[in-house]
């Protein structure tokens, strides 16, 4: 039996082979009339400065979206093995992953609670 | 093809075996979780002015709750040794401390309660997130904003304390710094008053105590490559054994494991932070910091050192030796120079660490009790310092420079009084407890420590006389100084969540002083270690 | 017991990894030290992997890689992306100092591991045939290590209560709803029919644009306020003028 991850490869080529194609058919065979509006890139929302406003800084809220998300993110990491494993473990984990659950989730209810979900 | 391994899943080869829980012997810090874990959800559900009494309340009942359930516990022979697969040992010294440690806490949360009057908890700032002196930051204070999340965040920071000197191996060992690390560092950076030094020294302390924790983790990787176990018990029984070949690893294992672990305490050259962090903190949390975190950190020192890798003492000791005489003198002498009172004790701290240090390098039972009386009298006593320091105020915040404490002694004698006393007691004059407390540590250096042992005590007993000398100084200061022009320096009136506080702490020095040997012979009584 | 092609992957990854650690340290800005941590750490997963600890590479992927740089990204995002290190000591001769106490630990490290003899690697190809990579951690998880898996949701807690307690600017006071905006401007008597749009042109579309008033001026209702305040707002004069040069240039392009 060949690698099993022949297949992919295949996949990728012909995906690759395929947006190559593509791009270069159009090019070849459609019509070029230019003008610079046809060019210009139509701007739906404030212009790029090279400075964000602020000073180049982002607003902290960013910050606690992706701390909230990092402490979920880990729970799943313990989550993961212990599904893998469930059959094995038995009632005496699955009595532990409820209760780490829930402790986890008392942090969710606070966090929901205190409006830090909440984009504004 | 390692990702199909992941795919057929094969079953355990042995059944899974569930680790055996003795509930009692970890019920104190199970009901220490489950307050925390309440306070959260009182946070999150009640009404904010309830939410002062209501956090108060909770914290201190599962402290005191806590406490009842541990001393029961450990009436019983039966609930000794280690539990939860050996990850907790619940022996003598353990017990002692999650005691010692339970109390003082529950004085720490008395003086975090305080609020003279005001809306939320007067150390701590209405909004954390709001920029100092901004319209936000008063805005929130008119709308009776408080932080009363610091009682749930010192609860939890209660549980890594409580599992820190009674981790059996050195994994939970390190989960327990952080659980007890992460809400200080947090608690540092809420104090409502000089905002952007409190951050500061939130940040410095983070930084650090993070720097500190990848130091344990590397020792510990080293020892669990020397030992192929990350148990003490086991790493003891692979000291022993020698075994040649891996030779090289245990002596770095060894001393990063003691470097992350003598941050904590504050022991020089890992002391830099200790200044900067007390001084910036709110003042309640400096106290129970100051108390807490140090009996705990000790109690892990003591096991790692006494359990762990006693058996080549003779390879790491010089180096512990001479960071106890180093921090001893850097810790006296650094007090003499200091203008802030805040500063000054948290210099007093670092030298008192080094004492501590002398008793824990006696390597005997008396060692461990010496080491444990000492922690014990100089928590109660730091806690109502630090107490007694909140309380003298100037223009409604703190007076922590020491020329506003001048005079302070003829407008409020009493306050000024138990001060003194107190500096009494960090100084170990007789009928204090500081007294019996250097005894019972430099007694056994003496019988025990040899040479080494002599010279670190004569080192501390000169060390003292220096901190005696800025204590007095201080003591003439309150007395016989005119109070400084400008606005007059008052003490509060505390509420009784304050005034029990320091009552108890002082009641404690000073029976200690007087009648130290009940508690010396309860101290001795649990001196001894279990390894399973 | 390393096969050919791990072996070519380690000497391509090591020194990209290597690369990438120097970046960190080394880089001016602070970005630049954040990507060359994440390349590192995503080679770490890679190594993980090859070495046949397939949960452990997946999670540094997913976890490190993942979640803890775009952590750090936003750190580095509060602090100013363009925010560079100032060089400045501010104790004098700190940084060789420092140089020389890190060299100095460094050797007397590599000296004392560099003596152990370690034995014969056994890889972890056995454990992953008869237990299984990921029930084997389970089994640690649930077995041995469950008290520190139990406390380990303790700082999960204090984690989530710090980034509220530092982070997050509780409302004072209820938000008002669209309702009550409505009913307000009809109290008052003042836009009852809503603000105006921003401007609406052929290339631009944005809310930092204002409409033009029926006689050709700019309507300052019709942008935020914050906008104005920040000087951010876009004079809709140059919009006006390049559509006439547009209207121009295509009837230009019909002719031809």
């Amino acid at each position: 039996m060949s690698n099993p991850y022949v297949p992919l490869l295949f996949l990728l080529a012909i995906g690759g082979g395929f947006a190559v194609f593509s791009v270069g058919a159009a090019a070849v065979s459609g019509p070029k009339r230019y003008n610079r509006a046809k060019l210009d890139a139509y701007e739906c929302g404030i212009e790029p400065t090279p400075q964000a406003a602020g000073g180049g800084r982002v607003p902290i809220k960013y910050y606690l979206t992706a701390m909230l998300f990092i402490i979920f993110d880990i729970e799943s990491v313990f989550l993961y093995p212990f599904a893998v494993a469930f059959n094995q473990l038995g009632l005496f984990a699955l009595v532990e992953m409820v209760l780490f659950i829930l402790t986890v989730f008392v942090a969710y209810a606070y966090v929901w609670r205190r409006g830090g979900l909440e984009w504004d | 093809m390692p990702a199909m391994t992941v795919l057929s899943a094969p079953a355990l080869a042995t059944a899974f075996k569930p680790a055996d829980v003795d509930y009692s012997a970890i019920a104190p810090m199970l009901i220490v979780i489950a307050g925390a874990l309440i306070g959260v959800l009182v946070e999150a559900f009640a009404p904010r002015r309830h939410r002062h009494v209501i956090q108060v309340s909770l914290a201190l009942v599962s402290l005191v709750a806590a406490f009842v359930v541990l001393v029961t516990v450990s009436a019983d022979e039966a609930h000794r040794g280690g539990t939860l697969a050996q990850a907790v040992i619940i022996d003598g010294p353990a017990l002692f401390l999650q005691g010692a440690i339970l109390l003082m806490a529950a004085l720490g949360v008395l003086t975090m309660a305080e609020k003279f009057g005001g809306q939320g908890a007067d150390a701590f700032t209405p909004m954390g997130a709001a920029v100092p002196g901004s319209p936000h930051e008063a805005a929130a204070l008119r709308a009776g904003l408080a932080t009363s999340e610091v009682f749930p965040l010192t609860l939890f920071s209660v549980v890594g304390m409580l599992l820190f000197p009674a981790a059996g191996d050195l994994l939970t060992m390190f989960v327990a710094l952080e659980v007890l690390s992460l809400p200080l560092y947090l608690l540092c950076g809420l104090a409502r008053r000089r905002r952007l030094l409190s951050q500061e020294a939130s940040l410095k302390y983070f930084l650090l105590g993070a720097f500190s924790s990848a130091f344990f983790l590397f020792g510990a990787a080293l020892l669990y490559g020397y030992a192929g176990s990350l148990y003490l018990a086991d790493i003891a029984t692979a000291v022993r054994a020698a075994n040649g070949a891996l030779e090289g690893l245990l002596l770095p294992g060894v001393v990063l494991v003691l470097v992350g672990l003598l941050f904590k305490v504050g022991a020089v050259p890992f002391h830099s932070w200790t200044p900067d962090v007390y001084q910036g903190a709110p003042t309640p949390v400096t106290g129970f910091m100051a108390a807490c975190t140090k009996v705990a950190a000790f109690g892990a020192i003591l096991r790692v050192v006494y359990v762990g890798v006693e058996a080549n003492r003779w390879d790491w000791r010089g180096g512990v030796i001479a960071v106890a005489a180093l921090t001893m003198v850097v810790g006296a002498v650094l007090s003499v120079t200091q203008t802030d009172v805040k500063r000054l004790l948290a210099y007093s701290s670092i030298a008192h660490a080094g004492f501590i240090l002398v008793a824990v390098l006696a390597f005997d039972r008396t060692g461990v009790s010496g080491t444990m009386f000492y922690l014990v009298a100089y928590g109660f006593t730091t806690i109502a310092g630090f107490a007694v320091v909140s309380l003298v105020r100037q223009g409604g915040s703190e007076a922590s420079h020491l020329s506003q404490w001048a005079g302070l002694g003829r407008n409020h004698p009493v306050v000024a009084g138990v001060f003194a006393f107190l500096l009494l007691a960090f100084a170990g004059i007789p009928l204090t407890s500081g007294f019996a407390a250097k005894y019972a540590a430099f007694a056994p250096a003496i019988s025990f420590g040899g040479r080494s042992g002599v010279a670190l005590v004569i080192i501390g007993v000169l060390c003292s006389v220096i901190t005696a000398f800025v204590y007095v100084r201080l003591i003439v200061l309150m007395y016989f100084t005119e109070p400084p022009a400008g606005e007059v320096v008052v003490a509060e009136t505390a509420s009784p969540f304050t005034t029990v506080a320091i009552t108890i702490g002082t009641l404690v020095t000073l029976v200690l002083g007087i009648l130290p040997a009940q508690v010396l012979d309860l101290a001795e009584r649990s001196s001894q270690f279990l390894v399973k | 017991m390393t096969g050919l092609g791990e072996q070519i992957m380690f000497w391509i990854l090591a020194p990209i990894s290597v690369l990438g650690a120097l970046g960190l340290i080394f880089a001016k800005k602070a970005v630049h030290a954040a990507l060359g941590m994440a390349l590192v750490m995503i080679n770490l997963g890679i190594f993980y992997i090859a070495q046949e600890a397939d949960f452990l590479g997946i999670i540094q992927i997913f976890v490190y890689t993942g979640a803890v740089m775009m952590l750090f990204l936003f750190v580095l995002m509060l602090v100013g992306v363009d925010s560079s290190d100032s060089l400045v000591e501010t104790l004098k001769g700190q940084k060789w100092a420092g140089a020389l106490l890190i060299l100095g630990l460094a050797a007397l490290l590599f000296t004392a591991i560099g003596r152990a003899q370690f034995g014969p690697m056994k890889g972890l190809s056995s454990v992953n045939e008869s237990t299984g990579n990921v029930s084997g951690v389970a089994d640690l998880i649930f077995g041995k290590y469950v008290w520190t898996f139990e406390i380990t949701s303790a700082l999960l807690i204090t984690a989530a209560l710090g980034a509220m307690v530092l982070a997050h600017r509780e409302r004072i006071g209820a938000k008002p709803s669209q309702r009550a905006w409505s009913e307000r401007r009809i109290l008052e008597n003042r836009n009852v029919a809503g603000l105006p749009a921003p401007g609406v042109y052929a290339r631009s579309n944005a809310v930092d644009t204002p409409a033009l008033l029926p006689d050709g001026t700019p309507s300052e209702l019709s942008v935020s306020r914050v906008l104005t305040a920040r000087e951010q707002n876009v004079a809709p004069a140059r919009h006006i003028e390049s559509e006439h040069d547009i209207e121009h240039e295509i009837e230009e392009g019909s002719q031809r």
